[in-house]
């Protein structure tokens, strides 16, 4: 895309939010907004700016730290999660017996609202990083733990029965057929495990925490520093847009026949590389 | 061949199935029972991190027959949950006709949306709790906050997906543009607007749990850490037993709202429909 | 080579000019000529085949006719006036029955009512009888996935006939049945459409289909979309299957295949 015309269609985008910033700056300066709801945006910028570029140091630690401890233990859990989830979707898949009668339990584990369990995993792993993380898996692995399953299940009569006719294994069948097949829900599932993962990761710091992105907008809010607490709201939407980002950019990447762009960027590159070896 | 087609398979009915499903229950209560008596040095730490099943039934006996203390609680919750998922669930809707009827809106409102998705929004409950107090509507607030995304990106896509050959045909008979938006896009998007109630009510009730947990008067969250704190740890279990079963009956009672509307997808209720139909029209 | 009107006795059956375009021309975006300078004349009561491949022009012609889309340039005219928009004479079919899945049979073929006013119980008669007319009595509280695809077309049909319009036009209402289905269905629109004494413009890719139904064939080629011939198919009403594989009729199909080929 020419530079120009990103350009322009960034200030576009961005023209909304400036409008509503300044229509929103204007009130409180002006039309008597109750900061303690609403402050205003400059004094949210003033804090993102002191917290990031002044590095003030809050809750024992600067914001970088607080930042760095929520991905940190966000990502321990999505390991921990996904693996769980895909270890036992692979076992599922592969074992009716399992499928049917182990498979329910993860079922109800997902029922079970992640949050009710909070106090108990406080009480069992204590106030450290031990109960965010340990929170944060029990809230992702299901989506990864589902979607695989429902992936690999997906029913591919005629494919099935090509393979058979042309004497695959079943080890061929899965790594040639199945697994690619199921790779769309399988990246779904782990999109979702990641959001969900760093939602998880903020509420176990609501419960107790000494670091953390979670823990500083608690603490914020309860001293009704809400300049803080926008400030923090401000750091993790921040942070869940990176999440986000790296998601979406690793789906694109390996589902890459998701969409023609993806489609045609393979295909070129393949092509290049026939023309070179040739 | 260990890999195989729908045609080749076999299927048991759940008849076969339901009698090892519980002996397998059974099993694992045994289990978790003898652990505790028996897999700990120290039965305080037993009684804290496996309590005995038994203890947690007479717990669930306690609270909501003998003592009756559940019941304010889960009232409540669900109070809250209901009300932020009707609230969300009308916001998102709304904003999502407004989006497919101007395009101008749906511009200018993208953005924020996708803000809204990257933003843990649940993340915003410290500041609805300082703001709005420990009662109900910091719960509400925040169960709606979280509860309006699922039927708004899903009413929106309902809408937006369209059947060209449809619009066409709708067009050819003439028919104004509101008759086509309630007649066809409505209709058609139905089935994604009952799926997105269905997310607003599940979200609700986290949203609802998530603001108790911070800091409220009454609900499940509140007493799920009561006990918590009191080291009564089979309370806690019995009051998130309690709290489970009562989520999976609202999400089961969504599902089959979800069922009886969306009828055409079922094959058997389609027959009972047709034969309603019939018969409300006299003839037999 | 383009015949227009053909010569006056052969049209005493016919009445009034119904469809009427002149040097009619259809380009989209600014280089995809999908109909240039067509020339046709359309009588009451007549059957009209249009045929040919992909990009021949023959969905665009229909949809100019039917006012869903808008020409470029020349005149198409429907009963004298201009066409501007889709108008109430006209009925259509598409080559999916565009059924509404939580809509029983008759609830379908009532949609049209519902446009304009309150469904009245004469409304509800009408399409009753419609249903039956298109072979359907019985299936009038039928959901359309307890419908065969003929039978989903049959309700389309249905619908169109309780437009109440006498001009019919048909995009490849049969394309995605299968042979058995089809050949039984072209049978039963042939009766109908006499029943109705209606006006149709029929589209379809299949030659004997074509030529079965219809007392003219306009023969269309593509790149750009055009009529390359009108042809006469002179075979008396009703029409047998068994005139397929008469000699007649297969010479008709070598003239059409003769212009498509050439082109």
């Amino acid at each position: 895309m020419k530079p120009l015309s990103f350009l322009i269609s960034f200030l576009k985008y961005s023209l909304s939010f400036i409008i509503v910033l300044a229509l929103w700056e204007a009130y409180a300066r002006y039309g008597g907004l109750n900061e303690l709801f609403l402050p205003r945006p400059s004094k949210i910028g003033a804090k993102l700016y002191s917290l990031f570029v002044k590095v003030e140091v809050i809750e024992q630690g600067t914001i970088y730290w607080h930042f760095y401890a929520t991905l940190a233990q966000m990502s321990i859990g999505f390991a921990y999660g996904i693996t769980i989830g895909t270890t036992l979707a692979v076992l599922a898949a592969f074992n009716e017996t399992f499928r049917r009668y182990v498979a329910p339990y993860a079922v109800v584990f997902n029922v079970t609202p992640g949050i009710a369990v909070l106090p108990l995993i406080i009480a069992w792993f204590g106030f450290g990083w031990e109960s965010k993380i340990a929170l944060a898996t029990l809230v992702c692995f299901f989506p990864p733990f589902i979607n695989t399953l429902t992936g690999l299940l997906k029913k591919n009569d005629e494919a099935i029965e090509l393979f058979q006719t042309i004497g695959a294994t079943q080890s061929q069948y899965f790594w040639k057929q199945q697994l690619p097949n199921a790779l769309p829900e399988i990246f779904a599932g782990l999109k979702l495990a990641i959001t969900t993962a760093l939602l998880g990761t903020i509420v176990a710091q609501f419960g107790s925490a000494t670091e953390g992105v979670g823990i500083l907008m608690q603490r914020f809010a309860f001293r009704l520093d809400m300049a803080g607490s926008f400030a923090s709201l401000v750091t993790m939407a921040i942070m869940g847009l990176l999440v986000f980002t790296v998601a979406e950019v690793m789906d694109r990447r390996i589902v890459f026949w998701r969409d023609a762009k993806g489609l045609e960027r393979v295909s070129r590159k393949k092509q290049q590389k026939l023309s070179a070896n040739g | 061949m260990s890999y195989s087609t729908s045609q080749q398979t076999k299927n048991i009915s759940i008849f076969k199935t339901l009698p090892f499903h519980l002996l397998i229950f059974a099993v694992l209560i045994v289990i978790w029972e003898l652990t505790n008596l028996y897999g700990f040095e120290d039965q305080i730490q037993a009684d804290m991190i496996a309590p005995r099943p038994t203890n947690i039934f007479l717990a669930m006996l306690d609270i909501f027959i003998i003592d009756k203390t559940v019941w304010k609680h889960l009232i409540s919750t669900f109070q809250k949950a209901l009300l932020g998922a009707s609230i969300g669930t009308a916001i998102g809707m709304g904003l999502a006709i407004a989006a497919t009827l101007s395009l101008t809106f749906r511009k200018y409102i993208k953005p924020w949306i996708i803000l809204m998705e990257a933003t843990p929004r649940i993340a915003v409950g410290p500041i609805f709790v300082a703001l709005l107090g420990f009662g109900l509507w910091s719960a509400v607030a925040l169960a709606a906050l979280v509860a309006f995304f699922g039927p708004f990106v899903n009413t929106f896509q309902g809408l937006m997906e369209v059947d060209e050959e449809a619009e066409e045909m709708f067009r050819s008979l003439g028919a104004s543009r509101f008759q086509t938006f309630w007649k066809l896009r409505f209709a058609s998007a139905m089935e994604l607007i009952s799926a997105g109630w269905k997310l607003a009510t599940a979200s609700a009730f986290g949203g609802a749990l998530v603001a108790e947990f911070i800091q409220a008067s009454e609900g499940m969250g509140v007493l799920i850490a009561q006990y918590v704190i009191m080291i009564t740890m089979d309370y806690a279990f019995a009051g998130l037993l309690s709290v489970t079963i009562f989520g999976f009956i609202l999400f089961k009672i969504m599902d089959y709202f979800d069922y009886r509307l969306i009828f055409w997808k079922n094959d058997y209720l389609l027959l009972k429909e047709s034969e309603k139909r019939r018969k409300k029209a006299g003839i037999v | 080579m383009v015949a227009t009107a053909t010569k006056a006795e052969d049209q005493s059956q016919f009445g009034q000019t119904v469809i009427e375009g002149k040097n009619v021309t259809k380009v989209f975006g600014e280089t995809v000529t999908a109909l240039e300078g067509a020339n046709f004349d359309i009588r009451a009561g007549e059957f009209i085949s249009l045929v040919g491949p992909s990009g021949c022009g023959k969905s665009t012609l229909l949809r100019l006719v039917a006012g869903l889309i808008e020409k470029t340039s020349g005149d198409v005219k429907v009963n004298d006036d201009l066409v501007t928009k889709p108008r109430t004479d006209i009925g259509m079919m598409f080559q999916k029955a565009v059924l509404l899945d939580w809509r029983t049979a008759i609830e379908n073929v009532l949609l049209p009512s519902e446009m304009k006013h309150r469904i009245s119980q004469e409304d509800k008669d009408k399409a009753m009888a419609s249903l039956e007319l298109v072979g359907l009595k019985g299936f009038e509280f039928h959901f359309p996935k307890q419908l065969s695809g003929g039978m989903q077309q049959r309700v389309a049909l249905a619908r169109l006939i309780q437009t109440g319009a006498d001009i019919m036009l048909m995009d490849e209402p049969f394309g995605a049945l299968d042979e058995f289905t089809r050949e039984r269905l072209n049978v039963e629109l042939m009766r109908i459409v006499g029943e109705l004494k209606a006006t149709t413009l029929f589209v379809t890719h299949n030659i004997q289909e074509a030529i079965y139904l219809a007392d003219r064939v306009m023969v269309m080629t593509p790149r750009p979309g055009r009529i390359a011939e009108i042809i006469e198919v002179e075979f008396e009403r009703p029409r047998d299957i068994s005139i397929q594989t008469s000699r007649e009729f297969n010479i008709i199909i070598e003239q059409v295949r003769d212009t498509l080929g050439s082109h």
